[in-house]
């Protein structure tokens, strides 16, 4: 019973929504709203069960584990410019955020992501299929002339202007590959919902 | 009023309309046209295939309901896949609302093969901290799981006793939608402890997943909608992403129509002008 009047609200709001395709009018609107204000209220609960009281409150409180004021010190240390006297606190947090970040992050990034990348690209041009080959040096020059195009120390002429251009046009490709996968994935949404409402609300498929 | 001129001032609702047709006729009388099985995706069936039973494998349901319609069809292919290789799944995730749409997608698979929860499959729940929680997690789990999805200690389970770090998973599959997911698994997870990474992606992300495939970090790609029904059509389930591709095809032809459309009546209207 309960799984009937929660498909029947679905279906009634994604309709609602869809509306919006005819003309903006009041069913939208309060679709619109209620989705807003449930995300709210969804992410408040979620983010008080999942990373408040298992990070700070039980440990604080109920563990007795005092080096977790640090943290909440520090932490609301991030509203001092609301109180002009005291806004330089901030930079304390900001300041420990950014360190964490940049030496967690830069290298790891450079050791997972930057260096892997670049060994992708000394790619084998011989003892392989032709098409391989031919795959292998479009790689290769996709490569070059993309970041030749990103060069931007001298004028884009003669010879240089010539590379920059052509890694425009592979950048083209790139971008049209991109808004190919865009449409699928938003005709994909479009098919989702409305097997939703054949299969699951109206049955008829 | 010239042909042309009619249709570039065409109401927006009828193409609208046209594209709701498009999609709907083909779910109610399908075509049954080909799904063709790519190389990516063939590749995360044929490492499921190979792995010896009771492999370790982990998923991380890493999308929300916005993104349910491309990434839950290819959560149940995949479980089903694992479940009939009596791979054992080890669940977890990036994004918060996701563990409740793995449970939905145990709940529909797990009977059909009869595995029993903690034993065959777990849901440990929803991990905040991005990468930090990433490699804390593949150096000792324990720092980062304490509890399942329902807050029972974790070595109540059999499973949960297994999986000590990275190196008693074999296989981690993300279900991806963006940020934290496929590209965190990739740069920290895989870069650190070189754990064999696969995923599914949303369509809309699939292109970036591109060059990490071409340089081995990630093993295997099912890329939106298309490739859950790659999957589907791999393991013999025809399911609600198979039944979506002749939707998908049908509606890509109408807007192709309407981009070539389109263009001819601006170089119509370009040499008119002149």
């Amino acid at each position: 019973m309960l799984t009937t009047i929660g498909i029947w609200i679905a279906a009634f709001l994604t309709l609602s929504i869809y509306s919006f395709l005819y003309k903006d009018n009041p069913f939208y609107k309060a679709a619109e709203h209620i989705f807003v204000g449930v995300s709210a209220g969804y992410w408040t609960v979620y983010l008080w069960f999942n990373y408040a009281l298992p990070n700070l409150f039980l440990p604080l409180f109920r563990d007795g584990n005092l080096w977790y004021i640090i943290p909440v010190v520090v932490g609301f240390m991030m509203f001092a410019p609301l109180i002009p006297k005291v806004s330089w606190l901030v930079r304390i947090p900001l300041t420990f955020t950014m360190g964490i970040s940049m030496s967690l992050f830069i290298l790891q990034i450079v050791q997972g992501d930057l260096l892997p990348q670049l060994q992708a690209t000394f790619l084998p041009l011989t003892g392989i299929p032709p098409f391989q080959v031919f795959s292998n040096i479009l790689i290769i020059l996709g490569v070059i002339f993309t970041l030749i195009y990103f060069y931007f120390s001298k004028p884009h002429k003669g010879a240089l202007g010539v590379a920059a251009k052509i890694g425009i046009w592979f950048m083209m490709v790139s971008f049209g590959a991109h808004f190919g996968y865009t449409v699928m994935a938003r005709i994909s949404l479009l098919i989702g919902r409305v097997f939703f409402l054949l299969h699951d609300w109206l049955r008829i498929i | 009023m010239h042909f042309f001129d009619r249709i570039a001032k065409i109401d927006r609702r009828i193409i609208f309309l046209l594209i709701g047709l498009a999609v709907i006729i083909p779910l109610i009388a399908p075509l049954g046209l080909p799904v063709d099985i790519t190389a990516p995706v063939k590749s995360v069936y044929d490492r499921i295939e190979a792995m010896p039973e009771g492999s370790i494998v982990v998923v991380s349901i890493d999308y929300d309901p916005g993104s349910e319609a491309e990434l839950y069809p290819a959560t149940l292919a995949f479980l089903d896949h694992c479940f009939r290789k009596n791979h054992k799944v080890y669940m977890m995730g990036l994004w918060a609302p996701g563990i409740t749409l793995g449970n939905i997608a145990f709940q529909e698979i797990a009977p059909k093969y009869n595995k029993e929860y903690g034993i065959d499959y777990i849901n440990v729940g929803y991990k905040p901290g991005g990468a930090v929680m990433l490699l804390t997690l593949g150096r000792n789990v324990a720092d980062v799981v304490a509890t399942d999805y329902q807050g029972l200690p974790i070595d109540s389970f059999p499973l949960g006793r297994m999986v000590k770090n990275s190196r008693d998973m074999d296989l981690v599959m993300t279900f991806s939608a963006g940020d934290p997911g496929i590209l965190h698994w990739i740069i920290y997870f895989n870069a650190r402890f070189g754990t064999p990474i696969a995923g599914a992606t949303t369509a809309i992300s699939a292109p970036r997943q591109y060059p990490y495939l071409s340089s081995g970090q990630l093993l295997g790609l099912l890329g939106g909608l298309k490739g859950a029904a790659e999957y589907e059509t791999l393991v013999g389930r025809v399911d609600r992403a198979t039944a979506g591709m002749d939707s998908q095809s049908i509606a890509h032809v109408v807007i192709v129509l309407f981009i070539i459309m389109g263009n001819i009546i601006l170089v119509w209207e370009h040499r008119r002008k002149k």
